[in-house]
């Protein structure tokens, strides 16, 4: 653990750097939803999860939170989704005692167990976005589901579409 | 095992002949006056058992010995039963084994079985012949319980292997996989030819990755709970689960270390999927993998002493190996772009993995040392998740054909496959005892 945190801290330090150097850190104080830091460039290790609890998380109402999506085998954020993750960014501010689980979700295609990775991936990179927004990365929990809880079971384009998703339950 | 053999004996077996006992104490002990060539295989003539056994019929008893001898890849079995039974008819009508009788069949090896029942106990007595060279090679006398008289059976098989070939059998080892038959995905065991399956998890949700711990008491698995996952441990007599991780993100893939004093597994708690070792309970998590890649599927090595594991490091998902104490990281593969699902084989020189091959998932093994690779299987249905027989020469995976997933065994020195699990519900992720 010491290991982790001494390199946590480097990290840290590295980006702070970096950051200051480039000089969007001001920028993304000023105006941090509308001029987002390059979250994809983010490393995963640089937020590590908090603990779990006891947090009862549901169906969010509708609006806000649309599931997003994912080219197969991949995890990076599109560009078409990036608004969706800056409407959730913005409600999350206004409503700060929420929390919320992230899903990540796979289509059949891959091999079931590396499908399970892969979507915690996606719930990662989800988080990782949101937290590039503003979020407060505590406020963020990650579940993979891999391919066993599909929207669509059909076994064509459209189904593996819908299915290789990030979805968004919140805190009761 | 020479443990757990002599318990599933008990006392009446160390009753057995002098003869018998002389025979065991010599080692290597294989018997037979054929010299075969790599891949050749025995012809072995198995009679009707004689006797009656109460629920055991000796029909059964038979044909569940011909299929475990048909089973081990090591013997053929004389088809032609009314010729067999005519021999054995002779045998038993002179007092004599009719050795020039049975060579005339094609036959090698005989074996031949008495079956009674004697108080509580199902008593078989077998004797096994080297017919060329005109000899016993063994006999042995087996008691049990009535109900247990197919596990007897694969106990006479497993003895058969190894006297002839000086290997371990696999007649009495189980599989543990995951079936979703109830509506749910849970965890069951069977015997290693499919017969006995037993339901182990009650979760009612996910649960995933069975995994046997060291002393075969117990399967670690992932399941769902409180909006996370978990990794826990299932006591496989009292059904007791006991909890090993709940930490934030993945808790997925516990693979149990040889000894099974060890977990490694994929945790996602710092941001990252990525390999940890854990003690058995576990505790004491020891990060072993950094980097923002994909780090995952941990299997260890036969000596305890490396893991293979898959990253997408390249930009696909790929087979490597590392130390088991962290570093030393190589790429095993380099064909085709989704390689995953490594399970070290037990000899320790191959590891078997599920490879896309033109766009259909088929189970290959890759050298340790030479990293040369061959595609065991073919044709349509994707084949996942192989894991390794202790014998090192058979693999269990599931087939995705027809809407339908079940599991087959498929011996990689002839390439045959023997398909273990039908009927409602898809069987899948299966774990060999080891």
């Amino acid at each position: 653990m010491r290991r982790d945190s001494r390199q946590f801290l480097v990290l840290v330090l590295v980006i702070a750097a970096a950051v200051a150097l480039s000089g969007c850190g001001k920028k993304r104080v000023a105006e941090p939803v509308a001029q987002p830091m390059d979250t994809q460039a983010l490393r995963g290790d640089d937020l590590p999860l908090t603990d779990r609890d006891e947090t009862i998380y549901v169906e969010p109402g509708a609006g806000v939170f649309e599931n997003i999506h994912f080219e197969f085998d991949k995890y990076r954020i599109r560009s078409e989704d990036e608004p969706i993750l800056q409407r959730i960014a913005r409600w999350l501010k206004e409503n700060e005692s929420i929390r919320v689980l992230i899903e990540g979700h796979c289509d059949e295609r891959g091999t079931n167990e590396y499908n399970m990775a892969l979507g915690e991936q996606r719930a990662l990179a989800a988080r990782r976005y949101l937290v590039g927004l503003g979020v407060s990365s505590d406020r963020l929990v990650t579940i993979s589901y891999g391919e066993e809880r599909p929207l669509d079971r059909a076994s064509n384009e459209d189904a593996w579409a819908r299915n290789r998703r990030a979805q968004f339950s919140v805190s009761q | 095992m020479a443990g757990a053999l002599r318990r599933a004996l008990g006392a009446a077996a160390f009753m057995a002949l002098t003869l018998v006992a002389a025979t065991q104490a010599a080692a290597p002990e294989v018997h037979l006056s054929i010299t075969k060539g790599f891949g050749e295989k025995v012809t072995i003539a198995v009679p009707l058992f004689r006797g009656t056994a109460g629920a055991a019929a000796p029909a059964d008893m038979r044909s569940v010995l011909s299929s475990d001898l048909r089973y081990s890849g090591y013997f053929n079995v004389v088809e032609n039963l009314a010729f067999v039974d005519d021999v054995e008819a002779d045998d038993r009508r002179t007092g004599r084994v009719q050795f020039r009788e049975w060579l005339a069949l094609g036959a090698e090896v005989l074996v031949r079985g008495d079956v009674a029942v004697r108080g509580e106990d199902l008593v078989l007595e077998a004797q096994v012949f080297d017919l060329g060279a005109g000899r016993s090679i063994f006999s042995r006398r087996y008691a049990s319980q009535p109900a247990q008289w197919r596990a007897t059976v694969h106990e006479l098989a497993d003895d058969i292997v190894r006297h002839l070939t000086g290997e371990r059998g696999i007649a009495r080892t189980k599989i543990a996989f995951v079936s979703n038959v109830t509506g749910t995905k849970e965890i069951y065991v069977m015997d290693y030819d499919g017969e006995n399956g037993r339901r182990l998890t009650k979760d009612g949700l996910a649960a995933l990755y069975p995994s046997w711990f060291g002393d075969n008491s117990a399967v670690a698995y992932t399941r769902f709970r409180n909006s996370g996952q978990e990794g826990v441990a299932i006591d496989v007599r009292t059904g007791v689960v006991r909890r090993l991780t709940s930490f934030p993100g993945l808790n997925a893939f516990i693979s149990v270390s040889p000894k099974g004093n060890e977990l490694a597994m994929t945790l996602s708690r710092d941001g990252n999927p990525e390999i940890y070792r854990l003690r058995s309970d576990g505790s004491e998590p020891r990060r072993l993998t950094y980097g923002s890649s994909t780090e995952s599927s941990p299997c260890w090595s036969p000596d305890g002493r490396r893991l293979a594991f898959v990253s997408d490091r390249s930009g696909s998902p790929q087979i490597y190996v590392m130390s088991a104490a962290g570093g030393s990281e190589e790429r095993l593969t380099y064909q085709g772009s989704y390689n995953t699902s490594p399970s070290w084989s037990p000899k320790g020189d191959l590891i078997a993995y599920t490879a896309r091959v033109e766009g259909v998932y088929q189970i290959c093994t890759v050298d340790v040392d030479t990293k040369k690779v061959v595609q065991l299987t073919t044709g349509a249905g994707n084949k996942e998740d192989p894991s390794w027989a202790p014998d090192g020469r058979h693999i269990v995976y599931s087939v995705r054909s027809k809407g339908k997933t079940d599991l087959y065994v498929l011996d990689i020195h002839d390439l045959t496959q023997v398909r273990l699990t039908s009927g409602a519900g898809d069987h899948e992720s299966p774990a060999w005892l080891h």
